[in-house]
């Protein structure tokens, strides 16, 4: 597999950067749903720094992953997809990479605002503080961080539901070029399909 | 020369001439006022201000020996800026407000300090607990006087903050206290 993008598939630098940054907004949605179901004592905040050490983790990805994707580009849409559904799937690409660095912002922004504790990331190195504590900012911020989530996670719902939609419907190539597995000859629409 | 406590008007003007120098020194707070405390949260300082808080004082430069000092601090509605914050704070761990809804500090032995400076040594009653707390402060008279101070409160000694707040690390023993207080005659 290739390191970079080809017309035909996601490279290896591309592949890695989704499926690691997916694996960590799962860990973190989980932490964040259900921390606030904890006792509000020291010996738990250690889930909200891990939730919050994770959004950072995922922020700094993410940019390295725009940089990457400026650089390295896309593959072209699988072939036989109409440019309507390409158009919106890359709408969506732009827009689940704009929730994946507004979700760790608005996050960072309602720690900053809330003035509970320093952020350290991972209990290592403390981080700057976006603004002063403010009731308003932590409030707006934090309402925020509770909506981008849902909007994200609608987002996720119809980016992997196409996705399988073209894998299981289709039949194209569109959800096996973002795996590392098989070497697969790119477009292979099966001759009975359709009428 | 003795008086002649013969009739009630005499009676009555010495009354009057005791009286009067000791009501004069009697202040009740005046609206401006603030009671406030400061403390960190690993390392991160915050400060809060009670619900609300009632001065009783009676205080003449002259006759610290007369003095006394009665504030009624609520304990419901404090305010730190940060709402999980505030309602920790209002739970059994901290003040617990279901139980002690207020704390008192009543001092009467005061000490001059040099200047306008004094020193009251009281006795804050908090969470059920009464221990001593000595209470610097300035002396402004005036209409309203102001009576500016800072006093050092050990938390845990009050049990504020205890089992998994404890850690003096995470929020240190010492809190600081500041006040200043307007304080116009009593009517």
């Amino acid at each position: 597999m290739s390191v970079r993008n080809t017309p035909e598939r996601w490279g290896l630098v591309s592949q890695a950067f989704h499926w690691l940054i997916v694996a960590l907004i799962l860990v973190i949605a989980i932490l964040g749903l259900t921390m606030g179901e904890l006792p509000r004592t020291p010996k738990y905040f250690w889930v909200y720094t891990a939730h919050k050490s994770l959004g950072i983790t995922v922020l700094a990805l993410m940019l390295a992953r725009l940089a990457w994707r400026l650089y390295a580009g896309a593959p072209t849409p699988a072939a036989g997809t109409p440019r309507w559904q390409a158009g919106i799937a890359n709408l969506t690409h732009w827009l689940l990479y704009a929730l994946a660095l507004a979700m760790p912002l608005s996050g960072w922004l309602y720690d900053s605002a809330s003035g509970l504790r320093p952020l350290r990331y991972f209990g290592q190195f403390e981080l700057p503080k976006l603004v002063a504590p403010s009731e308003w900012i932590a409030g707006l911020a934090g309402q925020a961080h509770d909506l981008l989530f849902w909007v994200l996670a609608a987002l996720v719902a119809a980016h992997a539901g196409a996705a399988f939609y073209h894998h299981l419907f289709q039949h194209d190539d569109t959800l096996v070029r973002m795996l590392p597995a098989r070497r697969r000859v790119a477009p292979t629409r099966s001759p009975d399909h359709g009428p | 020369m003795a008086h002649k406590l013969t009739t009630p008007a005499a009676v009555a003007a010495m009354l009057v001439a005791m009286l009067a120098p000791a009501r004069a020194a009697d202040y009740v707070q005046a609206p401006g006022s603030s009671l406030a405390f400061a403390t960190k949260y690993d390392g991160e300082m915050f400060t809060g201000r009670f619900g609300g808080f009632d001065t009783r004082l009676s205080f003449d430069p002259e006759r610290l020996d007369d003095a006394r000092l009665d504030v009624t601090i609520e304990l419901a509605g404090t305010r730190t800026g940060n709402a999980d914050r505030d309602s920790t704070l209002l739970g059994a761990d901290f003040f617990n407000v279901g139980k002690f809804a207020q704390a008192r500090y009543v001092a009467d032995r005061f000490r001059a300090l040099g200047g306008d400076r004094y020193a009251a040594d009281g006795t804050l009653s908090l969470r059920g607990v009464n221990r001593p707390v000595t209470l610097e402060f300035t002396w402004t008279p005036g209409r309203p006087a102001l009576l500016s101070g800072r006093a050092t409160v050990q938390r845990l000694a009050f049990g504020v903050g205890g089992g998994d707040w404890a850690d003096t690390r995470t929020i240190p023993d010492e809190v600081a206290i500041s006040t200043r207080v307007f304080l116009t005659p009593a009517p």
